[in-house]
């Protein structure tokens, strides 16, 4: 079993599982104790020692079915010998492009051996992260799919001419076999390159396995994202917001221990002969943060508002008192949506049932006025204020004395915007105006951006 | 005992303590008894991962030691602490005594000497509170050690618990080195709100306990509301299946499905209409909308196959 193990291992290593020779030497011990001939304990085995992450399983899943079962395929008559034919076969293809890295790995998984392949494609996979951005983000990685493709195509037509070649030669019992063997590892490569692997949702939706280098998507402008990336950015912002949560809870744990009661210690000590046997903390209730947050959806920032309405969801689901608006032409408040559905569901409704006109031209005084007549009295030197967009309120009246009011009464006002500093005192941007009105204002293109941003916030 | 024989021998010593899981499940948790491997139990909440590490205990018939994670937990909580109330009570108690021994000093310095070699009497383990991982290291028998949620707590901590989890032995400085008699069998789990360390996950055997298949949560239902109707479990079993298939805030987990099962009986209602979905809907989806969203669904979900 030994050698088995160690190949599968090879295996999974070249598709990209972790896997320590630590964990290699613990299965290889565990291997004895279990009933070798129950493929569940085999399997459970392997996995337990091997994936240790629901994505990493999913992964394991798929190349232990490669292995164990596409490969290992029986060939049906072994009365019938067709081990020379296909080798034969297998040289062709490898001939067919002698120093191509494709047609080599391409002969060796017709051998039996899909570790070269494995690599090929996880290169292909790894490359198109960093691929060209923009609309067709993809393309990078489809495109070097296709000389695969291609490969595979030429594999199946080495094998029909060789087969119409050779029919007087082989028996026609055989050639089928050779026929069906060659065609069923054929269509194992293609599967393992044309369907994508699926990402693990777990229970909570959103909650899977962070991107192992969200480093890499953090300086990306958010309008230039492929939807896995986009789906990763979302993991990425709704981790930030836990961290914070958790952060200010441990503040909050911290605080409410409290400076030392010198005046209740001392009480106390007068039952211990004077000593303080008991120290008193002073407890004081902890701080509920309030958060007001006015998102843009207009056109001219989508790409980054849909991120920003994933960080509004985050942020909605960790604290207890957020509100939440998003404004085109006019504020329409969001908070119930947010609280009563999961997350794509909810944005999905912000964007279909809410009353927002969509097509009109962004009003960032009307939106600024109805929030005054709704909203002005929430606001409290508790409440913490983030408004979200470009200030493009196409020439209309910017109403700047309400963001004015509005930063005398709240804790903190903050603005965060996802157009390019470049472009901020540029045609119909109010940002000029806004600014100096505002405790803070930050960019906010990419995750790095965003992520330094909820790091910093202090609720 | 102290371990189990096989897989199969596993599972079933499991079940015998009302604990039913798959062969998968078994396997992984017979070689992690088999090779004291610690064992990383990762789920949605309420399938069984708390529930596992007790049957595992019960059915080795060892005690459990659990270790509650909590952000912001730390050593002081998990291992040991001295008992300053403790130490500071002591001392005026033996007062008398320690103005005896200072009595004769020439100096303050002196004092000072005299009662540092007297230190260990203050420094002793009379003084000092064992937390759940040094009782777990310093019991005289192997225990079950749980460490629940594990990624509830801080990653230093998690840091200091691969120490732990490697050699099975602390140093408490006034006291020297505790190592551990026989090594526990940890058990930890985790929801996923965050993901452990690599360096953690390579220490561990790693185990995923998914919802139930049907069968298995059927069989679960039979040992844990055993006046529950046969035809109706089935049904409900199915239905709940079905509630797992939609789009939840909160998918209603095992601990849902027994609730619901009492509730079943407690109404004495004997089949699954949409009426009764709809009427018992508070006991399987914590979030208004998803009730909101079952209740929709009720003609569907409640549906005899
Ligand atoms: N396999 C099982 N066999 C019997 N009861 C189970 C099983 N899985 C879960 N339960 C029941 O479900 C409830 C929730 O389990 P628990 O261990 O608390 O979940 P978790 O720790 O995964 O959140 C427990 O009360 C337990 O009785
Ligand atoms: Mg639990």
């Amino acid at each position: 079993m030994v050698p088995l193990i160690l190949d599968f291992v090879a295996c999974a290593r070249a598709a990209g599982l972790r896997v320590s020779t630590g964990e290699v030497l613990d299965c290889l011990g565990q291997a004895g104790r279990i009933d070798p001939l129950d493929e569940s304990q085999f399997f459970s085995l392997l996995r337990a020692n091997m994936a240790k992450s629901r994505l990493e399983q999913e992964r394991f899943d798929r190349i232990y079915h490669l292995y164990f079962h596409e490969l290992q395929r029986e060939i049906e008559d072994p009365s019938v010998s067709i081990a020379a034919q296909t080798e034969e076969i297998d040289a062709q293809v490898r001939a067919m492009a002698p120093r191509d890295p494709i047609a080599g790995a391409i002969a060796d998984f017709l051998g039996g051996d899909p570790t070269a392949y494995l690599h090929l494609l996880r290169q292909i996979d790894g490359e198109g992260d960093s691929g060209r951005r923009g609309p067709g983000a993809n393309l990078g990685s489809l495109v070097r799919r296709l000389p695969v493709l291609t490969a595979l195509d030429q594999a199946r037509t080495i094998l029909a001419d060789y087969l119409a070649a050779h029919r007087r030669q082989i028996h026609w019992e055989a050639r089928r076999q050779i026929d069906r063997h060659i065609r069923q590892r054929l269509d194992s490569a293609r599967r393992l390159l044309t369907e994508p692997e699926r990402h693990a949702v777990s229970a909570q939706g959103i909650r899977r396995k962070p991107p192992e280098n969200p480093d890499r998507l953090g300086e990306r402008t958010f309008s230039g994202l492929s939807p896995a990336e986009v789906d990763q950015m979302r993991q990425v912002v709704a981790r930030l917001v836990r961290k914070l949560k958790d952060a200010v809870g441990l503040r909050h744990a911290a605080r409410s221990r409290g400076l030392l009661d010198v005046k209740k210690t001392l009480r106390r000590a007068a039952r211990y002969q004077g000593v303080p046997l008991e120290l008193r903390h002073r407890r004081r209730p902890p701080r509920k943060a309030r958060l007001m947050v006015l998102c843009d959806l207009s056109g001219s920032v989508w790409s980054a508002a849909r991120f920003m309405l994933n960080m509004i969801y985050a942020f909605q689901d960790c604290f207890d008192r957020v509100r939440s608006f998003v404004f085109v032409a006019g504020l329409v408040e969001v908070t119930g949506l947010f609280d009563h559905h999961d997350i794509d569901r909810a944005i999905a409704k912000v964007l279909t049932e809410t009353d927002l006109e969509y097509g009109a031209a962004t009003d960032y005084g009307l939106t600024l006025r109805q929030f005054r007549s709704a909203c002005m009295d929430a606001v409290n030197r508790k409440t913490t204020v983030i408004v979200i967009g470009d200030g493009r309120s196409n020439y209309g009246n910017p109403e700047e004395g309400i963001v004015a009011e509005i930063r005398d009464r709240c804790r903190r006002l903050i603005w965060l915007n996802p157009e390019s500093e470049a472009f901020w005192y540029t045609g119909d941007s109010e940002m000029r105006t806004y600014m100096p009105l505002c405790n803070e204002v930050r960019p906010c293109q990419n995750l790095n951006q965003l992520s330094d941003f909820i790091r910093d916030l202090v609720l | 005992m102290n371990g189990f024989d096989s897989v199969e021998d596993t599972r079933r010593a499991l079940e015998a303590v009302g604990y039913i899981c798959t062969p998968q499940v078994a396997t992984v948790v017979f070689l992690a008894a088999a090779t004291d491997k610690p064992l990383l139990v990762e789920g949605p909440a309420g399938v069984g991962k708390t529930e596992l590490a007790k049957a595992v205990a019960q059915s080795l018939g060892r005690p459990m030691i659990r270790l509650q994670c909590y952000e912001g937990l730390d050593e002081a909580k998990a291992l040991y602490e001295w008992e300053y109330a403790k130490q500071l009570l002591y001392t005026q108690i033996v007062k008398e005594k320690v103005r005896e021994l200072i009595g004769a000093a020439a100096s303050l310095s002196e004092a000072v000497e005299r009662i540092a070699v007297e230190e260990s009497a203050f420094f002793s383990e009379r003084f000092m509170l064992a937390r759940p991982l040094l009782k777990a290291i310093t019991a005289p028998d192997p225990v079950v050690l749980l460490i629940d949620e594990v990624d509830k707590s801080d990653p230093e901590f998690e840091a200091f618990l691969l120490e732990l989890l490697s050699d099975f032995q602390v140093t408490i400085p006034e006291l020297g080195t505790r190592r551990a008699a026989s090594i526990p069998l940890v058990v930890l789990t985790s929801n996923s709100f965050r993901d452990m360390s690599d360096a953690l996950k390579r220490r561990c055997l790693h185990l995923y306990i998914d919802y139930p298949p049907p069968e298995q949560e059927l069989a679960i239902v039979r040992s844990k509301v055993p006046g529950l109707a046969e035809a109706l479990a089935r049904h409900m079993v199915a239905a709940m299946e079905r509630i797992r298939g939609l789009e939840l805030k909160k998918k209603p987990s095992i601990s849902e499905t027994l609730d619901w099962a009492r509730a079943l009986i407690a109404l004495q209602l004997d089949t699954l209409s949409p009426e009764v979905v709809e009427a018992t809907l508070g006991v399987i989806c914590k979030h208004r909308e998803d009730a909101r969203q079952v209740a929709q669904q009720s003609a569907k979900v409640a549906a005899s196959s």
